[in-house]
């Protein structure tokens, strides 16, 4: 808030205290006389009464007699006077209508009475005394209706009955003004008064408001010290540094807790000694003590408001490092001066253990640089070597591919004419000849599927393998898988089953790949499986946002341990040497059936024990990639 | 308890119009019985029938050298107090101090001390006063007088100078015609009135 804003809202809230305070006493001052008016009202009812008992206590008629009209007066006309407006200084005090109708009856009492004394004159004192009794109301308003009965009585009186007010059988109908006018003569002075008064007492509730003000403020001021003195204290006691306060003859006047425990000096020992004497060395202690004198004569003072470091002492006598700051402050006019101290013992040591492994450090880092170079020129020829042997893969990938086909179109020139010689032989008479040339067929055949076999691996190894892609129904492309690889498998006594789920449906993906991984899979489980079971389930799997066709081959027949199931993806590779001999077969196929999943996008893993079998298992996308790109396999 | 701002409101309104009501009623009921105090003390009583010469066989001896003045009063009617104070303010006012008397009713079966009241005492203390008791009111119906506080004023010759009351109300005090007349009369001046009301008493009881 704006200083001016702020003295502006302190000023207006001055002076609604001021006066909220006039008009509580104002208040005060109305309730109260209006319960001294109760109590008159009924002291006068009862004088009244006790009045005329006393003085005109029976009316005569000759030797009869009545009671007084006059005590009736006193006592029925008196109740009926005093007692409403009693009743309202009772339970109505306070308002400006129970003074005011207590001022009317007060003045019609006045009345009254004068009436009972047989209209004294002296008994008109009591409009007079009424009248400053009023005033102790301290509102002129309320003169006012009493002024105004005092004039109608005598207004009323005079026509009616001048003899009874102004002593004289007939009176000048103007005479009511002389009485008005010696009455309104001391309603003026009683007005003047109350206008004094009540000036006198909102002068008070001014002065009271603006007292309070000021005391809360001041208040509010030793408030703000004592927490601010509070927070010092708790600042200096949880500090973690040293705080040493001086008066400016260096003398020590205030010593925290971290000070305490640094010097090795308690707050009582050292408050009141100099600073240099407990804390400084003895040879530095002359130019301490030649910069405070140099400070406070002319305000210059090198290292103050900054830090350095210099040595200080313990109690003991030990030497230390220390980090100081020190800032001149004012406190009531005197300078005084805020010595800030940190032990930097272990700075120092840290500093110099720092400096040792930094050099340390420096000489790992120029093994490292050395280090670095020799692997960076290691790198450079294993690339060289990587590059060369790509180079060679590659070579040799191409020779393979073209010696494959160089090999294949004799071959099928050998197959073909064994079947040619077969046929003839078993329609002619060589019918001897039908098993060699059986046995030329099948070696052909082997040697063909050999062929087609490297083929295709060094076709992918060179990424010249593509994808054709169409759609395809999985059950009808097992359904025709079947008619093949039944036989083969069934050819050791085994039997076939297939589970294919419902909701498989139709795939976009390399048709012929995908049957001839399945060929290669169902004739593996068929070879190495006797008399046992071979089956095939088919199903659609959700992985993540894409869907899979998951092909699983289960058999019971030979397994394999751990080891060979690692082996078994590899070019080439068997289970063992043994099996070669055993069952035959090129390593080959498991090799095509790996190379293809990934060509495809698609997996396969393997699950085997040996003497239980084994369960492989294909996961191809049920959506192929869409273009027909060659796909480069590592080899 | 606090009401809600309607029905507070409506309370101090309805108060408001109660004390309005209160206070007229009030003023006016004060105003009438004021009016009624003042009408009583301003109803004068009965006027004597005084013969016009002083009358024979009356046992009050009459001046001859200066006026007789008869003052017949109720000893315990309180308005006999304002007759008496007037009748020394007469007295007082006046260059020819008449024969005075104060005749106080002692009616049959009353003490003597009934009659010899504070008033008397009053009346006896006027200077040149004399203080008679008028028993059974004979000397009243006499002067055919009725009411206390009537007062008689003859010459030297017998003559009726004036009668009536020398108060302007019962038990006031205070200038009025019959004192006035009284005090012309006894300076030889012209009074403004020769009968005036008299307030007081009945002197005797209704019937007698």
């Amino acid at each position: 808030m704006p200083l001016q804003q702020k003295e502006g809202h302190v000023s207006s809230s001055v002076e609604a205290r001021a006066a909220a305070l006039f008009a509580a006493h104002t208040h005060d001052i109305h309730k109260r006389t209006d319960r001294l008016f109760a109590g008159l009202m009924a002291l006068q009812w009862i004088g009244g009464i006790l009045f005329a008992l006393w003085v005109s206590p029976l009316a005569w008629a000759g030797s009869t007699s009545s009671t007084h009209i006059h005590v009736w007066a006193a006592v029925v006309l008196g109740g009926l006077i005093s007692l409403f407006p009693a009743l309202l200084g009772l339970l109505r005090p306070g308002l400006p209508s129970t003074r005011y109708t207590i001022a009317t009856a007060q003045m019609l009492m006045g009345a009254l009475l004068i009436h009972l004394t047989g209209g004294r004159i002296e008994t008109h004192f009591h409009v007079f005394g009424s009248l400053a009794f009023l005033a102790f109301y301290r509102d002129w308003r309320v003169l006012v209706p009493a002024t105004v009965v005092v004039a109608l009585d005598h207004i009323l009186r005079g026509l009616f009955w001048p003899q009874s007010v102004y002593g004289v059988m007939v009176a000048n109908q103007w005479r009511w003004l002389e009485h008005a006018a010696w009455v309104i003569f001391e309603d003026v002075f009683l007005v003047v008064a109350c206008l004094r008064s009540m000036a006198e007492l909102r002068e008070t509730a001014d002065r009271t408001a603006a007292l309070e003000q000021e005391v809360r403020i001041r208040q509010q001021a030793e408030i703000d010290a004592r927490n601010s003195e509070a927070r010092s204290d708790a600042i200096l006691s949880v500090a973690l540094d040293c705080v040493v306060l001086m008066d400016e003859s260096g003398r020590i006047v205030q010593f925290n807790p971290a000070a305490e425990r640094t010097f090795g000096y308690t707050a009582s020992e050292a408050v009141g000694h100099q600073l240099a004497d407990l804390m400084i060395p003895a040879d530095q202690r002359g130019a301490y003590q030649n910069a405070m004198p140099r400070y406070l004569k002319t305000g210059e003072a090198a290292g103050t408001n900054q830090r350095f470091e210099l040595t200080a002492v313990r109690k003991g006598g030990e030497i230390f490092p220390v980090e100081v700051a020190i800032a001149p402050i004012s406190s009531d006019g005197a300078a005084m001066f805020a010595g800030y101290m940190r032990d930097i013992t272990e700075r120092r040591r840290s500093e110099a253990a720092l400096a040792e492994y930094t050099r340390d450090l420096e000489v790992a880092h120029d093994t490292q640089r050395q280090n670095s170079r020799q692997l960076a020129t290691l790198v450079d020829q294993l690339r060289i070597t990587q590059r060369r042997a790509e180079d060679a893969t590659r070579a040799k990938s191409d020779f393979l591919a073209s010696m494959s086909h160089e090999l294949r179109t004799p071959l099928n020139a050998i197959i073909l004419y064994s079947e040619l010689l077969q046929e003839n032989a078993e329609d002619g008479d060589a019918k001897q000849s039908i098993m060699d040339l059986q046995k030329i067929q099948s070696a052909g055949k082997h040697l063909l599927a050999l062929i087609n076999g490297i083929l295709d691996l060094s076709k992918i190894e060179a990424g010249k393998m593509t994808l054709a892609r169409e759609t395809f129904d999985v059950r009808e492309m097992i359904d025709e898988l079947l008619d093949t690889v039944g036989p083969l498998v069934r050819k050791n006594n085994n039997a076939l089953k297939v589970h294919c789920a419902g909701d498989v449906g139709a795939m976009s993906s390399d048709l012929m790949k995908t049957r001839q991984i399945l060929l290669n899979l169902l004739s593996n489980a068929g070879k190495f499986t006797s008399n046992g079971v071979v089956t095939l389930e088919v199903v659609r799997r959700m992985e993540g946002a894409q869907i899979f066709v998951e092909f699983t081959v289960t058999d019971t027949g030979v397994g394999m341990t751990e080891e060979q199931t690692q082996r078994i993806f590899d070019a080439f590779t068997q289970a063992d040497v043994t099996t070669t001999r055993k069952y035959g077969g090129t390593g080959l196929g498991l090799a095509l059936v790996s190379r293809f999943c990934e060509l495809m996008n698609g997996s396969v893993s393997v699950v085997s024990r040996p003497d239980e079998g084994s369960r492989f298992t294909v996961r191809l996308p049920l959506e192929a990639a869409p273009a027909e790109v060659p796909a480069v396999i590592g080899a | 308890m606090r009401f809600p701002f309607h029905v507070s409101a409506f309370f101090e309104s309805k108060t408001r119009a109660w004390l309005w009501i209160a206070t007229a009623v009030w003023l006016i009921a004060t105003a009438a019985g004021l009016s009624v105090l003042w009408a009583w003390d301003n109803a004068p009583g009965e006027g004597a029938t005084a013969p016009r010469t002083w009358p024979t066989g009356t046992a009050l001896v009459r001046a001859t050298e200066k006026p007789t003045l008869i003052l017949l009063a109720h000893p315990q009617c309180t308005c006999t107090r304002a007759s008496l104070a007037e009748l020394a303010e007469a007295l007082a006012r006046a260059t020819v101090r008449p024969k005075t008397y104060v005749l106080f009713l002692k009616p049959e079966g009353f003490s003597d001390e009934w009659a010899q009241s504070d008033l008397w005492r009053t009346a006896a203390a006027l200077p040149d006063v004399s203080v008679i008791r008028d028993d059974s009111g004979s000397e009243a119906r006499r002067f055919g007088v009725a009411t206390s506080g009537q007062t008689l004023l003859y010459d030297e010759g017998g003559d009726l100078l004036f009668a009536g009351g020398i108060t302007g109300a019962r038990a006031h005090q205070g200038d009025n015609d019959g004192r006035r007349s009284i005090v012309a009369l006894l300076n030889r001046q012209s009074p403004a009135r020769r009968a005036t009301h008299v307030f007081g008493c009945p002197l005797f009881s209704a019937g007698l």
